[in-house]
């Protein structure tokens, strides 16, 4: 987009530049607009859940996550990248709808009334809790063992060197009270 | 914040000195959870989304979000992009749609000479992928690296921090090529190399820092409902 839109610039610019050499040269009474105070903002990044993006999509398909928006996630078949990606690894249809049915639209559901102690990343589908997800959750061995375990589907096969990268979130420290990040290294 | 190779040396050296591993020689950019990304991202760390949180707050009635962007970061004194829009945006009504978001922008500056500004939660004026500031509600300013607003109420911060999230990413590359960043110490072959993760893991972000937001609020701000089964959807974006 950036070197889409320069290139557009610079061709305004060109065709200005003829414009003005066209022009009487002696009249200096063009008007300039500065910005105005109403811009609008375009979007060009966006993440809700972890892992939808950067595990179940193609690095070609990360443009179209990151330029649109959770409404039209549906229509724009994200449902079906998250089963081509499992059906790479014959994970079956029933993995494939559960996390395409928890994950699309990508957002990061929260039950707030529910109690807090049930907060994480996904506990509001599977265990009917807060959902959210806390700075401890360990969603990388969570999403794995969802894809190539047998969580979501008991019959599935596990692939035991797919379903956790062996990295504990216990080996860092959250802050329990605001702003909870841990400082600067 | 496209750097210069002359100013892309001093960031390249801290990485260096934070990892203190040879590996890292041939390049210098690594990525979290949301690190691999279109290569306009790739180019510019701070369009980059690592990661989203939403968890329960000092208090049963308050809740908690953060978002991470810029990972890594080197130093303390990095700045958030003054040109970019940062914002959370809530569902509370089923519809995949917005209906409350806030805003936060950034003055010019670094470190703590850089001041923030938090607009919500409130009704955005366009939903969507194109989004106008708001102009009414709520607005706190801040200084980066500080704690603003009320413990009771709206409180946010914004600054440097380690990077909370935790993988494998080398392995995880190595295993899911197609995920690669095309530039710089994680580039690689474009054929797995990998078919399972090793163990032990490398928990290869803790060395860095990013960017963070933190927003915590009365959750009835964005939620009326005591509903046990009432429910919203979160997600974070960056506009320009």
């Amino acid at each position: 987009m950036r070197f889409h839109n320069t290139a557009r610039l610079l061709g305004a610019a060109f065709v200005l530049s003829l414009v003005a050499g066209c022009s009487d040269d002696t009249d200096n009474g063009m008007t300039t607009t500065g910005p105005t105070t109403t811009r609008t903002y375009q979007q060009i990044e966006r993440l809700g859940n972890p892992l939808v993006s950067e595990v179940f999509f193609m690095k070609r398909d990360h443009g179209l996550h990151n330029n649109t928006a959770p409404a039209t996630d549906v229509a724009n078949g994200f449902g079906d990248k998250i089963k081509t990606f499992t059906n790479g690894f014959n994970r079956g249809a029933t993995i494939a709808n559960t996390l395409a049915a928890v994950l699309v639209p990508d957002m990061l559901m929260v039950y707030p009334n529910r109690a807090g102690n049930t907060a994480g990343w996904l506990s509001w589908a599977l265990a009917n809790g807060y959902g959210g997800r806390k700075l401890n959750d360990d969603v990388v061995d969570a999403g794995l063992t969802a894809i190539f375990g047998n969580l979501l589907d008991p019959n599935a096969a596990v692939l035991p060197g797919l379903t956790s990268d062996n990295i504990s979130t216990s080996t860092r420290t959250y802050g329990t009270t605001f702003p909870y990040l841990e400082a600067a290294r | 914040m496209i750097l210069s190779p002359s100013a892309r040396r001093p960031f390249r050296a801290a990485l260096f000195a934070a990892l203190g591993v040879a590996v890292l020689a041939v390049g210098a950019r690594v990525y979290a959870s949301d690190h691999q990304d279109t290569p306009e991202v790739e180019l510019n760390p701070r369009m980059d989304i690592n990661d989203v949180y939403a968890f329960p707050g000092s208090s049963a009635d308050r809740i908690a979000f953060i978002v991470t962007t810029s990972s890594p970061i080197a130093g303390s004194n990095a700045s958030f992009d003054p040109n970019l829009l940062y914002q959370i945006k809530i569902d509370n009504t089923g519809d995949a749609v917005e209906d409350l978001v806030f805003q936060v922008t950034f003055d010019e500056g670094t470190g703590a000479a850089q001041k923030y500004t938090v607009r919500g939660p409130v009704a955005p004026s366009m939903t969507g992928t194109k989004t106008a500031l708001i102009t009414t509600g709520t607005t706190i300013t801040g200084t980066v690296g500080s704690a603003a607003g009320s413990a009771t109420g709206v409180q946010t911060f914004a600054g440097v921090r380690a990077d909370p999230f935790v993988i494998d990413l080398e392995q995880f590359f190595n295993i899911l090529p197609d995920r690669r960043p095309s530039t710089g110490a994680l580039s690689g072959p474009a054929t797995p190399t990998a078919s399972a993760f090793r163990n032990p893991g490398i928990d290869f972000l803790k060395p860095f820092n990013a960017l963070g937001i933190v927003i915590e609020l009365p959750k009835s701000m964005v939620l009326a409902s005591t509903d046990a089964a009432a429910k919203f959807g979160v997600w974070a974006t960056i506009s320009r």
